[in-house]
């Protein structure tokens, strides 16, 4: 009976994806947009074979070599350079065969020969075409082309990972507050009153017992056991609950009006002003690396995500199938994790679409105003124009960069929001 | 309404309460000493005359008082360390605590540390200067020491020093009660207590208490940077960010509003699908961009187009007349206000063309027409001042985002308005001027967010609390 049930859901959840599908290709503007994604994604994910400074092929002395593969080897510790390789010139080596990657440099790489802000247009002092700087370079003689694609990579990182967070908060607590809404969100008070009690005291062993190893330890590791400490205690303490409930010590069974608790959470995280509250936070961390902000932004922007959910599950929690659901016995988190969220969750894709843009947005400020450092980033490379006004390509070129991309997120979430809602399309 | 009300301030204090909490403790967060930073010269004089100025800066700035209502900390802590007025200190028995967890033992070497320093001090000059000086530096160097490896090292040169005779005999007493001390330190190390809980409830009299009340009298405490009153340097900072917000506000809402109706009443024509997809696009230009392009194309002779100034406010002096002055800042306005407008405008005619529309599609509308009201008639008088409404809590809505917005264009313009102040303030490592801003906007934020909702209540009397929440 269960198996069918399932059954007959997915087929629907088919049916609706293929009228989504068909709804979002008619919308010439967001298809292209997409297909515009799926480049910017090639480009982030194969960066390192498009634009090196070391050539993808080559053969040296007799020997081949895979450079662009050997570094990730070396960078992560199992592959070592030969001793004449690890500090080379990879422009002046002998090679008897060499491929180069279609941008023969490195977004760091420094071509002194055609330093001082070179036009694309105008001399440069290169052996061949192959080694022309199709974008400029800027003061210092970096290629602005590979710079654009390291940027791409950067934007990339940012969206995914800030709207990562962002969705797994936004679930969590979009989850909470729509599918158990106000009244059906019911604990025995003893397991009330230890998850009360479970905050403090996981906060005092999983912070504050440890503060040798939080003085001297690297943070990111800490960070992680302390976490690790704090969700153990919350375990422990539900699971001591779960021992009183069954042998009916429990007390009184009371009512969390869930719903109401989580949308005043979600109006109190709004009124606060993201940009200052990133600045700031962002300005006492003394690794100024992007990956803070990615991570501070996902945490900031789970709200959009968390009302898009809890409205979509309070729609779904009364349809009949999940009902069927309960009647058949499923445990509330079952029905919730197996059931409601999956069909709550292509509404989502709006949000993500629509944060992914912002989180991009957002970081290009930031490195444009020089507050994170590390990666050249089309925010980094923006900056840089201002200081020399007659080097239009690196104003141009970045900020379009920064601005397709924040279009076609932008164009891809009116085109889902469509073809969800097609009533709503005037 | 009244209830609404009063769960709408409610929240409002609520909110105000959670962003001050987080705002003081990133400002406790933020790395340096405060009195350090406050006092820029360093202070001549004796050693006490230092200490006793060292204590008047951090009580004026009163970080001598404990951090917060209460304290909940492992026993291993005293419940008394803020008694200990130099920063430098306080880091260095934090970290020795947090090693060997016997705060008694520690206090105890703190003790002997002084007692040596004062000793030395009253070592006359005649005795070996070399040696003095190493004395003197290593001795102080524990002070800031933490770690088993540079004590130890501190210790062996004292005894290097040590070596000479004279000051062998003045002072090798108390080296040794002070190595015995740090001995004993190592040696009975009570790190269990890391485990203990422990609570201590500090009372009214703390920083954060203080901090707090002190901002709702509209005493913000002092810049680090300048010395200055806080207050005073957001108030001449405030001008500026509300001039071109008031500026930006004006023109948004002029232009939008012809556009978005004229595009609700000319629906789907050549004019209005180009027009939206123009407004779409701007709204997705990032102003940081616009705005370098707009300083490099019209404000250098580069491109021959060296139309507007470049930054700043322009010069005025006293006696210049008002229009001079008017012709001044407007010439020098004319950029920043119109990149921090194009994209609200884009916003706001889009809202105003969607509200059109929704009126459109009302019953009433299809009467008025029905019962042969001229088209015109229909749409100022029946559609237009229904779908306005919702667009004047729009202003609410967008100030804070302006307030944003502004951050970025007065940073490229050099605007002296609060956002430059914030960035300034950041690179300037100026922490209590920051997180004030903080805390301002977030009010500001509040603020706004709360009249928007109130005048949408007050305009659509079916929005309630109780029904918003469902």
């Amino acid at each position: 009976m269960l198996r069918r049930k399932k059954h007959i859901d997915s087929t629907e959840s088919n049916a609706y994806w293929a009228r989504v599908s068909r709804e979002f290709k008619k919308n010439r503007l967001a298809v292209w947009s997409l297909r515009i994604l799926y480049v910017l994604l090639f480009i982030a994910i194969f960066a390192d074979f498009l634009a090196n400074e070391k050539p993808i092929y080559c053969k040296v002395e007799g020997e081949t070599f895979f450079p662009v593969v050997k570094s990730y080897g070396v960078q992560l510790g199992v592959d070592k350079w030969p001793k004449d390789l690890a500090t080379a010139d990879w422009y002046k080596l002998n090679y008897e065969a060499v491929l180069w990657a279609p941008i023969p440099y490195s977004a760091k790489t420094i071509d002194l020969k055609n330093n001082h802000y070179r036009s694309p247009f105008g001399p440069q002092r290169v052996e061949s075409n192959k080694f022309w700087h199709w974008m400029g370079t800027d003061e210092l003689g970096h290629d602005i082309a590979a710079g654009m694609i390291s940027g791409t990579r950067t934007a990339m990182l940012v969206g995914i990972i800030a709207m990562s967070i962002a969705t797994i908060l936004g679930i969590f607590f979009g989850a909470l507050a729509g599918f158990w809404g106000d009244d059906r969100f019911k604990v025995s008070r003893l397991r009330f009153w230890l998850n009360i009690l479970a905050i403090p005291i996981g906060i005092f062993y999983g912070f504050k017992a440890r503060p040798l190893a939080w003085y001297e330890g690297n943070f990111g590791s800490e960070l992680f056991k302390s976490l690790g400490i704090v969700i153990l205690t919350f375990l422990l303490f539900n699971g001591i609950a779960f021992l009183f409930e069954r042998a009916k010590r429990g007390g009184k069974i009371i009512t969390i009006p869930m719903d109401l608790l989580v949308m005043r959470f979600i109006e109190i995280m709004n009124s606060i002003p993201a940009l200052l509250l990133l600045l700031s936070i962002v300005a006492i961390i003394n690794d100024q690396s992007i990956i803070y902000v990615m991570i501070i932004i996902g945490f900031i922007r789970w709200t959009g995500i968390a009302r898009f959910i809890r409205s979509e599950l309070l729609r779904v929690r009364r349809l009949e199938y999940i009902e069927a659901a309960e009647a058949l016995g499923l445990s509330k988190w079952k029905t919730l994790f197996r059931h409601a969220i999956p069909n709550a969750l292509t509404p989502v894709l709006i949000s993500i679409s629509f944060g992914i843009a912002g989180a991009i947005l957002l970081e290009a400020f930031f490195s444009f105003l020089g507050i994170t450092n590390g990666d050249v980033t089309w925010g980094s490379i923006l900056k840089t124009a201002r200081r020399y006004p007659s080097a239009w390509w690196l104003a141009v070129l970045p900020g379009a960069a920064i601005f397709m991309t924040v279009t076609i997120f932008n164009l891809i979430g009116d085109g889902l929001s469509n073809a969800m809602n097609p009533k709503k399309v005037k | 309404m009244q209830k609404y009300l009063l769960t709408r301030f409610w929240i409002l204090l609520l909110t105000l309460f959670a962003v001050s909490l987080f705002a003081f403790a990133l400002s406790k967060m933020a790395p340096g000493d405060p009195v350090e930073q406050f006092e820029d010269v360093p202070i001549q004089g004796s050693k006490a005359q230092r200490l006793r100025s060292y204590k008047r800066t951090a009580q004026k700035l009163g970080v001598d008082k404990p951090l917060f209502y209460f304290q909940f900390s492992s026993a291993a802590y005293p419940d008394t360390l803020y008694k200990v007025v130099n920063y430098y200190e306080r880091e260095t028995i934090k970290r020795l605590t947090a090693r060997y967890g016997n705060w008694e033992l520690i206090q105890d070497y703190w003790h002997e540390i002084h007692e040596m320093e004062r000793k030395i001090e009253k070592l006359p000059d005649s005795l070996d200067r070399n040696a003095l000086i190493k004395l003197r530096q290593n001795t102080t160097d524990l002070f800031v020491f933490h770690k088993p490896e540079k004590i130890n090292k501190a210790f062996r040169n004292i005894n290097t020093a040590l070596e000479n005779e004279a000051l062998y005999s003045a002072i090798h007493q108390d080296s040794e009660k002070l190595a015995n001390a740090y001995q004993r330190v190592v040696n009975e190390p009570s790190t269990y207590k890391h485990y203990l809980p422990k609570f201590a409830w500090h009372g009214f009299d703390n920083q954060y208490h203080i901090w707090f009340s002190n901002f709702f009298t509209g005493n913000f405490g002092y810049s680090y940077e300048s010395n200055q009153k806080i207050e005073t340097k957001i108030w001449s900072h405030l001008r500026w960010t509300l001039l071109l917000n008031v500026l930006a506000l004006f023109i948004v809402f002029s232009i939008s509003i012809p556009i978005g109706v004229y595009s609700a009443v000319h629906q789907d024509s050549w004019l209005d699908r180009w027009g939206s997809l123009g407004l779409f696009m701007l709204y997705s230009l990032p102003s940081f961009w616009i705005a370098t392009l707009l300083i490099i194309f019209f404000t250098t002779p580069e491109y021959g187009m060296d139309w507007f100034p470049t930054h700043g406010l322009g010069d005025v002096s006293e006696g210049d007349s008002f229009w001079d002055i008017f012709w001044m800042r407007a010439y020098h306005l004319v950029l920043p206000v119109f990149c921090m407008s194009y994209a609200s405008l884009a916003f706001v005619s889009r809202q105003m063309r969607g509200g059109m529309i929704d009126v459109f599609q009302q019953d009433y509308i299809r009467t008025a027409r029905a019962k042969g009201l001229a088209e015109k008639f229909v749409i100022w008088k029946h559609t237009f001042r229904n779908a306005l409404f919702p667009i004047i809590t729009l202003v609410a809505s967008i100030f804070p985002r302006l307030l944003a917005g502004s951050l970025v264009i007065e940073v490229i313009f050099s605007i002296p308005g609060m956002g430059k102040l914030t960035i300034d303030s950041i690179y300037a490592r100026d922490w209590p001027v920051v997180y004030t801003i903080l805390m301002f906007s977030a009010l500001m934020t509040m603020i706004g967010i709360l009249v928007a909702d109130l005048l949408y209540a007050w305009a659509d009397p079916r929005v309630s609390f109780a029904k918003k929440a469902k």
